[in-house]
């Protein structure tokens, strides 16, 4: 497998599709006003509305704009696990992740809620438990591919230590991840890292399924096409395309041979305004 | 540049000659100055009278309410100079003697209008009502209400002081017509809103503590009303109170010659004649009194502004009785109400919530002397309007959605010249002529509903990317295609060769880049003039604007004719030929209709769907008026339109012409004579060089046995005579309709 990432979303269904729901659910929302569908408080809408499909929506999609951007960088990041895993099991492990962290979430709340003095009402919304729950297997198994160190001399005054702080290649994501838990206030930490927990028991084999369950009616595309391979295997390729084209002009007569590349729809727009 | 001393000088006077003047109340003049100063001393003392007024005490010095109908009765030319002689100042009764209005309406407004018992009625009432208005032509006498003279603009630059009298002269017969109504039954819209909001242009928008916002509720009432064919429209705008209990409404209208907010208290009075009541009513008009700040906002726009209002139009009182709302209780109607504004999903059932509806009401004019009777005003609540609104929004945005998906499909179904050349130019210039003014009307929508941006600029980008972007760039293509059309006369496109008429020299054909440009500018021009003729046609009166409306929607909606008529000029065989006739892939090609059937559907469907909602749900968001024949005859239209089409496909598209002008079409594979073949240079086994591949074509020489083995498919001749490779042509004839040699126009396969 090469160090490098490949180039954009083409070979990465799922990141694609779930960065894509993570921005369109919210802007659908707001346009057909029914943002309220995907919050959650225990009171009312569980203990008096019994509206138990919030159980359900709530890590649908994110209420806030700041969520819905950070939570859609996450998905970009995050889009190596994919790469790693293959579409079908990065799909099955955010299932897993999703299923398990919500209930888990639900349960304590309703746990915490016996003592008298926690009042846990407000859940989070947007996908935070599915995330980081994902998190933990990203930081499991994505290696880190470099590291610095930022050194301040005498920050404070002629007086003061050296500092050094490391960084490495994660510290991105790792930055986004903190101000995402952080933009919920206590609850969004609190879930946070239960949900963490949940990643941790599943990947372990304590929360059952990671190895066993997949998502059915998945069909797996083939990863990568011909001409994204290297560009003298995309020749090489070419030239023997051509060949056999040449040999079997006699039943494809009616076929034409690419004399001049054929415009794509898109790029046929593109020259409607070059004027 | 360098800032020094001079420059900052120079800065300072320019900010004070632009922030200087007019000041922030409009005044630009000494006389002016004084006009404003008269008109905030004559409502603060009006004012200080009304902080002394009690439930049984008469008006005395207050703008317009000097008068009683009574007072009228008794002297028909009396004077309203305060104070009157013989008038009762310490007592107030509610009859003609003490109010504006006559025995008759008082009569009416306490005993058929304001009904007995309290109820349920929703204290929140933003809204706008339709309705029936009757005029009732009772004979009541005009109470002078002069406009006092210091409203009115100067004389002369020198004059300073306003005047302070209250000419008493009668009015010019024009201004009468004006303010006059002349109908005997209308409609009236009643758009309610609350006093938070603002009442008109003049005025900012105020949040005011309403200390008794459970039983009284102070609103702004604009009402509309027109004779049923909005040929005679008036416009009033009101102050009015709610009273909850009772689901009452007393509305009064505001200007230069009635200071009416202080008449509130008594006249919402007039039934109940209790103290406690009415003290609770002067409160609220005092808390709005303070909290708008009344006298120190008052500008000289305002003050234009109801001079101008005094001189054109009457003034009104209406009385109106809100039908309770059955089978809710106080809390529910909270819940509703919360729901309404801030949406959670709360349980309030909304689907199920009742009109706001009118049951009766009366409005009287009392210096004009017009009584009308209100019956039925109902509409739904504003939030419910907005949220059908948005909905029909949502499905719209789903219809255009579809319209582009179905475009692209077509679109990829002719990607060849010779396939778009058969489509027709005219078919989607409607289209996009409608798709276009849409994008047009949903933008200047956004600016008159705030509420609904978000929806209305989606629908809008939508029309914009369906119109501007893939409708016009197929239009390009089109276009190009049948560039080489523009020439020839409609005969010769039918015969399709060019024999027999004189030829040309060949026309350069224009590039797509410069198709682009002229489509695009055509395109823009007449996105701005239909804009015109839109944004003017909802100001007509309906018996003008209704049948135009007609006409233009259908033929808006007749866009598959042209496609009918290029498909007749385009010819094609019948479908039942085309089974038998096997005879290479050329026939398939050039009979394959261009059109793809889901579009022609989809297209139709979509388009219809819009025209039918409007025309025939009677609660549309328009409030359109309903025609189910017109409906019916449009959708008539277009089945006919596509039955033809159909048609076109199964016996051929040229079955409605005579016999006689469907002559044969150019035949690209035929034999050559001698001659021709001495022309091009043949070599010595009868063949030809193909200009494109550069080897040899056996060519079919009629008069030379030897060549009758070849295949006449296998090379085609061009009407300008050149000879070429079937393979080679066909090829280069699917981008360029012109010949590879000498240019001439090919007619397309």
């Amino acid at each position: 497998m090469s160090t490098d990432t490949p180039q954009g979303l083409n070979n990465f269904p799922i990141t694609k599709f779930c960065s894509l729901l993570t921005v369109g659910i919210p802007i659908f929302a707001s346009i057909a006003g029914v943002k309220h569908w995907f919050l959650l408080y225990n009171d009312p809408f569980i203990s008096e509305y019994k509206q138990y499909y919030r159980l359900l929506s709530f890590q649908v999609s994110a209420v806030n704009e700041t969520d819905v951007a950070l939570l859609t960088l996450i998905w970009y990041h995050l889009r190596h696990l994919e790469r790693l895993f293959g579409s079908r099991k990065y799909l099955s492990i955010i299932t897993l992740s999703w299923f398990y962290s919500s209930l888990t979430v639900l349960i304590l709340a309703q746990v915490f809620n016996l003592n008298p003095l926690i009042n846990w009402n407000r859940f989070t919304s947007g996908g935070l438990p599915t995330i980081m729950s994902v998190l933990h297997f990203y930081k499991e198994y994505t290696p880190q591919m470099y590291q610095f160190d930022v050194k301040l001399i005498k920050p404070f005054g002629t007086r003061s230590k050296q500092l050094k702080w490391t960084f490495n290649d994660q510290f991105v994501i790792n930055a986004l991840v903190a101000i995402l838990l952080l933009n919920q206030g206590f609850v969004g930490v609190a879930t946070g890292f239960l949900s963490w927990l949940c990643g941790v028991f599943i990947d372990k084999g304590l929360l059952p399924g990671s190895e066993m369950f997949r998502v059915p009616f998945f069909k797996q595309k083939s990863s990568l096409r011909p001409r994204q391979t290297s560009s003298i295997e995309a020749e090489a390729g070419a030239q023997a395309a051509d060949d056999q084209q040449s040999s079997a002009t006699g039943d494809r007569a009616d076929e034409e041979p690419n004399d001049e590349p054929a415009r794509p729809l898109g790029v046929q727009f593109l020259n409607t305004f070059r004027m | 540049m360098e800032i020094d001393g001079n420059t900052l000088v120079l800065v300072f006077v320019f900010l004070f000659i632009l922030y200087s003047n007019p000041s922030g109340d409009g005044v630009t003049s000494q006389y002016e100055y004084n006009q404003l100063q008269t008109l905030k001393a004559q409502y603060q003392d009006e004012y200080s009278q009304f902080q002394n007024l009690t439930s049984d005490n008469n008006f005395r010095n207050i703008t317009g309410l000097r008068l009683s109908y009574g007072d009228v009765l008794r002297n028909p030319d009396i004077n309203a100079t305060y104070p009157i002689e013989g008038k009762d100042y310490d007592h107030w009764y509610s009859d003609e003697k003490y109010t504006l209005l006559p025995e008759d309406v008082l009569h009416e407004v306490n005993n058929s209008v304001w009904q007995h018992g309290k109820n349920v009625y929703p204290a929140n009432l933003t809204s706008t009502l339709h309705g029936r208005v009757v005029n009732s032509h009772g004979n009541y006498l005009k109470v002078p209400m002069p406009i006092p003279e210091y409203y009115e603009p100067a004389q002369d630059l020198s004059q300073n002081q306003p005047a302070f009298n209250e000419p008493y002269f009668t009015d010019p017969a024009g201004r009468e017509a004006a303010r006059n109504i002349t109908f005997d039954e209308g409609e009236i819209v009643i758009e309610i809103s609350s006093a938070d909001t603002t009442s008109s242009f003049f005025e900012d928008e105020h949040h005011f503590h309403n200390s008794q916002s459970d039983k009284l509720r102070f609103l702004h009432m604009n009402l509309h009303f027109s004779d049923p064919a909005y040929n005679e429209k008036h416009v009033i705008n009101t102050k009015a109170i709610y009273d909850i209990k009772n689901g009452r409404i007393m509305a009064i209208s505001e200007s230069a010659k009635f200071h009416s907010l202080f008449a509130l208290p008594h006249y919402i009075n007039l039934k109940s004649e209790d103290e406690a009541f009415f003290n609770a009513v002067k409160t609220l008009v005092e808390e709005y009194w303070n909290a708008t700040d009344f006298v120190n906002t008052r500008s000289m726009a305002y003050l234009q502004d109801s001079y101008a209002t005094a001189n054109f139009k009457c003034e009104f009182l209406a009385f109106l009785q809100l039908e309770p709302w059955w089978g809710y209780s106080q809390e529910q109607l909270k819940i509703v109400d919360e729901e309404l504004m801030w949406p959670l999903g709360r349980r309030a059932n909304l689907s199920s919530l009742p009109p706001v509806n009118i049951s009766s009401g009366i409005i009287y004019s009392p210096d004009c002397g017009i009584k009308l009777q209100v019956s039925n005003a109902h509409g739904l609540r504003y939030e419910l309007q907005v949220r059908k609104m948005r909905k029909l929004l949502l499905c719209g945005a789903l219809l255009l959605a579809s319209q582009i998906y179905l475009l692209l499909s077509q679109m990829q179904h002719t990607n060849t010249p010779s396939m778009v050349n058969k489509i027709s130019y005219w078919c989607f210039s409607l289209m996009n002529l409608v798709d276009g003014s849409l994008a047009i009307i949903f933008f200047v929508l956004t600016s008159s509903i705030p509420v609904l941006y978000l929806p209305l600029i989606m629908c809008s980008f939508a029309c914009l990317i369906l119109a501007s972007v893939f409708e016009i760039r197929y239009l390009i293509s089109v276009y190009a295609s049948q560039a080489n059309e523009q020439s020839v006369g409609i005969m010769t496109l039918l015969r399709r060769s060019t024999e027999g008429e004189e030829r040309r020299t060949p026309t350069v054909m224009p590039d797509e880049a410069s198709i682009s440009t002229s489509l695009y500018r055509t395109y823009i021009v007449k996105m701005f003039f239909s804009m015109i003729v839109i944004l003017s046609m909802t100001t007509w009166p309906q018996s003008v604007r209704m049948p135009i409306e007609c006409i233009i929607i259908f033929l808006l909606n007749s866009y598959w004719v042209p496609q009918i008529a290029r498909n007749a000029i385009k010819g094609n065989e019948p479908r039942r030929r085309q089974i038998f006739a096997n005879d290479g892939p050329q026939h398939q090609r050039q009979n394959k209709m261009p059109l793809l059937w889901s579009f022609t559907i989809g297209t139709s469907v979509i388009r219809f769907v819009p025209v039918a909602y409007v025309y025939t749900v009677p609660s549309n968001v328009f409030y359109h008026h309903q025609d189910r024949l017109f409906v019916a005859v449009v959708a008539l239209w277009l089945v006919l339109q596509m039955g033809v089409l159909y048609s076109q496909e199964i016996i051929g598209a040229r079955w409605f012409l005579p016999n006689y002008s469907i002559p044969e079409g150019y035949s690209y594979h035929k034999g050559i004579s001698s001659g021709e073949l001495l022309e091009h240079g043949s070599s010595a086994n009868y063949t030809i060089d193909c200009a494109i591949c550069m080897t040899d074509v056996a060519v079919y020489v009629d008069d030379i046995d030897e060549t009758h083995k070849v295949d006449k498919d296998s090379y085609m001749v061009t009407p300008c005579g050149h000879i070429f490779h079937t393979q080679c042509l066909e090829n280069w004839m699917s981008y360029k309709l012109q010949c590879p040699v000498c240019r001439a126009p090919l007619p397309p396969l």
